[in-house]
C-alpha cells in the first residue's frame, strides 16, 4: 500500500467515525413564585419569567403568586403535560423548604425528579436587598444559572439500600429499656446492651419519684421484667460496645461480653459465696455507703438474677488464691476459666440512651462535700429514704447514725455556675429537692428542712403545685441564696449562707447537708460518641440533629437518641423521647428498602491516578482503594455528597452527579 | 482511696500472717503472688542465709490464703482475724 493509499484510508476512516451529537436540547420550564410579596416586594417577577422565556432552551415561562400551593403545583404538572418539557426550573424559596414538594410534582406527572431543580430568588435575593431593579437583575442571572445547569443534569434513580431489621439499643436505665420495649413490641428484634451486672439504671436507685410519689423500683421492675421475659429482646449485660461500623439499615456492631465468672444459667441466687467472700469494698448500688463483697449482686431485683465476680476486687482468679466462693457454690456456677468475648451483630438502627452520671462530690470542696461524711449528695440521700436502702429507709446520718433534725439541702450544686462548674441548668434538682425535703418531713415531723435556691424551675404536670405543697402542707423553708462556706464544728456542720430577699445573713447548725449536684454525661459518653459517630454538645451530651424539629436523631443517619445522654431529663421525659426515638428507629425497620439521595460522588476510572488523597479527606469514610484497579472507588451508600473529594481532588477524577465542573462553569459563565 | 462505708453489717475479712523465717529459701513466691501487695522480702538473712519475707501492709490481707498455698516449704500461713469494721478501699 503506498503512502497515498494510507493517508486516503485514514482519512476515510476519520469521516467514518461518528461525530458525537450535540447535547440534544432539553425542554425547560421556568416558574417563577411571588411568594406574596416577600419576592415579588422587591423582585419584578413578570420580568423575570419573561426574560426567561427568551433564554436559549426555555419552552415555558410563568409566575404565580405561591407555586408551592395546590394550585401552583397544578400549574407545574400541567405545563410539564402540555408543553412535553423534560426539565423544570422552579425560581422561589430556598431548596432546603420546598425542594421536595416540586420534585414531587415533577414526578407526578412523569419527569425524573432530579430534573426539577430550584433558583433561590427569595433567601439569596429578594429578601437581602432594597433596590427592585437591581434586585431582579440578579433574580435573572440566579434562575439563568440554574438553567444553565439543569440543561447539563442527569436523570437519577435513589440509591436503594437494604434494612436489617434488627435494634441495637446501647444503655438499660428507663429510657433504654422503653426504647427497647417499643420496638420489640413492634415486632422487631432489640439487642439490649447495658455495661453493669443489671439494667435498672439510676431509677432503680431511686426512693420515690415527683411529684406523684410513687415506689420508683415498684415501677420500674415489672419494666425490667418484660425486659428478660420478652422474646424479642436478646438483653446483653456486663457488656460494653467496642465497635461500630456500617451504615443506616446495615450497622455492624462489635459487643465486648465482660467476663461474669458465673454461669448465670446454674447460678440460683443462694448467696453462699458472698457469705465466704473475704473481701469489702463500697457498693455502687448504694453510692458508697454500704459495702459489697468481690462476688455479688448489685440489689435483690438484679435482672439479670446472678451474682457476678469482681474481678478487680477479687485476690484473683488463680484456682490457689482464695477460691473460698468455687469451694462453696453447689452447682458449680463459678468458673474463674471464663474469657472476655467479641460478640458480633448485624443490626438496621441504634438507639444511644447511655444516661448520666452526678457531678463529683470532691469537685464540690467549697462545700465540704468529699471532706465531710454528712455532706451527700442527693442520689445518697435517695438511697437513705429508699426501704431497700442502707437504713432501710430511716434517715440517719453517716458519721454516727444519729436521726438527723436540721438538714440543709442546697440547689444548683455544681449548676449553673459557668465560671466554676457547669453552666447549665440540672432541670431535674428542683423537683427532686422538694421531693426530699418533703419526704424527709414525713420521716422525721419534728425536723427542719431548709432549701437553699436560686430560683424555682417548676414547669412540669403537677410539678408547682408540688413544690407549693411542699411549702405549705410540711413546712419546708426556702431560702433564696447561695450558701458562702460549710464547715464542720462541735458534730454539727455549719452553714453560712444568706438569704436574698430579706438580706439577712444565715447561719445554721445542719447535721446534714444533701446536696443537689449537677447532672453530668455518663462516664462513657465520650467513647460511646466516637464510636457511634454522634456529635457531642459543648457539655458532652449527645448531640440532636436539630434542637427543635429532630430531638431524638443524632447527625448520623439511623442513629436516634433517649433520655438524660441528650440533656438533663426527668423520668416522663426520658420516657418519652424513648418512646419518640423507638418510633423513629421504627419507622427504619419497617420499610423493606431505604433509599439514599443519588446526588454522590463518582469517580472517573480513566483520569484516577490512585494518589488516595480524598481518602482522608471524606469525612463519611466512603471512599475506598481499589487494589485490583489501583484507583479510588466511592461506597455511594455512605457518600453524603458533600464535595470534599471533589475539591480535593488533584485531577478532576472526582465529580458529583448533577455537580459536574462543567455544571458549575456554566452556571458562572452565565452570571458573569 | 480509702473510702469509709457508713453503713451495712457486712465486715471484711482479715488475715493474720505467719512467717516460719528459718524455713524459708528466699525464692519469693509470696511476695510476687500476693494480690494485695502485703508483703515484701526484708534485708535480713535467717539461719540458712536466705532474706525471708516480712509482712508490710497487713491491713490489706483478706485471708485469701495464697501465700500459704504457694509456699514451696511450707515456711508461711495465715489464719482468720476475728471479723471486725474497717475501712476498705
Amino acid at each position: 500500500m503506498s503512502t497515498q493509499e494510507k493517508k486516503d484510508n485514514i482519512s476515510q476512516e476519520k469521516e467514518n467515525v461518528e461525530i458525537p451529537k450535540k447535547r440534544k436540547s432539553k425542554r425547560i420550564g421556568i416558574f417563577v413564585c411571588h411568594c406574596g410579596i416577600n419576592i415579588a416586594g422587591t423582585v419584578d417577577v413578570e420580568k423575570v419569567a419573561k426574560t426567561l422565556s427568551e433564554h436559549e432552551g426555555i419552552i415555558h415561562a410563568e409566575d404565580y403568586v405561591y407555586m408551592c400551593s395546590d394550585p401552583g403545583q397544578k400549574k407545574i404538572t400541567d405545563a410539564i403535560k402540555e408543553h412535553n418539557l423534560d426539565s423544570v426550573v422552579v425560581a422561589c424559596c430556598s431548596p432546603s423548604l420546598h425542594e421536595s414538594t416540586f420534585r414531587n410534582a415533577s414526578k407526578s406527572a412523569g419527569l425524573n425528579p432530579y430534573q426539577c431543580e430550584i433558583a433561590n430568588i427569595r433567601e439569596q435575593c429578594s429578601w437581602v436587598h432594597k433596590d427592585k431593579d437591581k434586585a431582579t437583575k440578579k433574580a435573572i442571572k440566579i434562575a439563568k444559572s440554574i438553567v444553565e445547569k439543569v440543561k447539563r443534569n442527569e436523570s437519577l434513580e435513589p440509591i436503594s439500600i437494604s434494612v436489617t431489621k434488627r435494634a441495637l439499643v446501647i444503655g438499660g436505665g428507663i429510657s433504654g429499656i422503653q426504647a427497647a420495649l417499643d420496638i420489640a413490641n413492634a415486632g422487631h428484634e432489640v439487642i439490649l446492651v447495658e455495661r453493669n451486672p443489671s439494667i435498672g439504671g439510676h431509677m432503680i436507685q431511686l426512693s420515690e419519684t415527683f411529684p406523684t410519689l410513687d415506689c420508683s423500683q415498684c415501677i420500674m421492675t415489672p419494666k425490667m421484667v418484660e425486659v428478660s421475659k420478652h422474646p424479642n429482646i436478646k438483653l446483653m449485660t456486663y457488656s460494653e460496645i467496642q465497635e461500630i461500623s456500617g451504615y443506616v439499615g446495615n450497622f455492624k456492631a462489635k459487643i465486648l461480653k465482660k467476663p461474669r465468672y458465673v454461669d448465670p444459667d446454674k447460678c440460683t441466687m443462694c448467696d453462699e459465696c458472698s457469705k465466704v467472700c473475704p473481701v469489702l469494698v463500697p457498693n455502687e448500688f448504694d453510692e458508697n455507703m454500704t459495702g459489697r463483697r468481690a462476688i455479688y449482686i448489685p440489689f435483690p431485683q438484679a435482672i439479670p438474677a446472678t451474682y457476678t465476680l469482681d474481678i478487680n476486687s477479687c485476690p484473683g482468679l488463680m484456682p490457689i488464691a482464695c477460691g473460698k466462693c468455687a469451694d462453696v457454690c453447689e452447682p458449680n456456677a463459678i468458673d474463674f476459666d471464663m474469657k472476655p468475648e467479641i460478640i458480633e451483630e448485624e443490626v438496621g438502627v441504634i438507639v444511644a440512651a447511655t444516661g448520666y452520671d452526678l457531678y463529683g462530690l470532691e469537685k464540690l470542696g467549697e462545700y465540704g462535700a468529699g471532706k465531710y461524711p454528712n455532706v451527700i449528695n442527693g442520689l445518697q440521700f435517695e438511697r437513705l429514704l429508699s426501704a431497700s436502702g442502707p437504713t432501710k429507709g430511716q434517715i440517719l446520718r453517716p458519721s454516727d447514725h444519729k436521726v438527723p433534725k436540721e438538714v440543709v439541702f442546697i440547689q444548683c450544686a455544681g449548676s449553673r455556675d459557668p465560671e466554676l462548674h457547669n453552666a447549665y441548668c440540672s432541670k431535674i434538682c428542683c423537683m427532686y429537692t422538694a421531693k426530699h425535703a418533703m419526704l424527709y418531713k414525713h420521716h422525721v415531723p419534728d425536723g427542719q428542712a431548709y432549701i437553699f435556691y436560686i430560683d424555682i424551675r417548676s414547669g412540669g404536670k403537677n410539678y408547682e403545685e408540688f413544690v407549693q405543697r411542699a411549702i405549705e402542707q410540711d413546712d419546708v423553708l426556702y431560702l433564696r441564696g447561695k450558701v458562702s462556706k460549710i464547715f464542720e464544728e462541735n458534730g454539727t456542720v455549719k452553714v453560712w449562707g444568706v438569704d436574698t430577699l430579706t438580706g439577712k445573713d444565715i447561719e445554721i447548725d445542719a447535721d446534714l447537708v444533701v446536696l443537689a449536684v449537677a447532672m453530668r454525661p455518663s462516664k462513657g459518653a465520650d467513647e460511646i460518641a466516637k464510636k457511634l459517630k454522634i456529635a457531642q454538645d459543648k457539655d458532652g451530651f449527645l448531640a440532636e440533629a436539630h434542637p427543635k424539629l429532630r430531638p431524638v436523631e443524632s447527625i448520623t443517619s439511623g442513629m436516634f437518641l433517649a433520655g438524660a445522654a441528650q440533656a438533663p431529663k426527668d423520668i416522663p421525659e426520658a420516657v418519652a423521647q424513648a418512646s419518640g426515638a423507638a418510633s423513629k428507629a421504627l419507622a427504619i425497620l419497617s420499610s423493606d428498602r431505604l433509599y439514599h439521595d443519588p446526588i454522590v460522588a463518582k469517580v472517573d476510572e480513566e483520569t484516577c491516578s490512585g494518589c488516595k488523597i480524598c481518602i482522608p479527606l471524606c469525612p463519611y469514610g466512603a471512599r475506598i482503594y481499589d487494589e485490583e484497579k489501583k484507583i479510588v472507588v466511592v461506597n455511594e451508600v455512605l457518600c453524603e455528597g458533600c464535595g470534599c473529594c471533589i475539591a480535593g481532588c488533584p485531577s478532576g477524577a472526582a465529580q458529583q452527579r448533577n455537580f459536574t465542573d462543567d455544571q458549575i462553569y456554566s452556571m458562572i459563565d452565565i452570571i458573569l | 482511696m480509702n473510702q469509709k462505708i457508713y453503713f451495712g453489717e457486712l465486715k471484711a475479712t482479715k488475715g493474720e500472717i505467719h512467717i516460719i523465717r528459718d524455713r524459708c529459701k528466699g525464692c519469693g513466691f509470696c511476695v510476687e503472688y500476693c494480690p494485695k501487695d502485703v508483703l515484701a522480702l526484708s534485708d535480713e538473712f535467717n539461719i540458712k542465709g536466705y532474706h525471708p519475707p516480712f509482712v508490710e501492709n497487713e491491713d490489706n490481707c483478706v485471708y485469701c490464703q495464697l501465700c500459704e498455698n504457694i509456699c514451696p516449704e511450707f515456711a508461711i500461713f495465715v489464719t482468720k482475724k476475728e471479723e471486725e469494721d474497717v475501712e476498705k478501699g
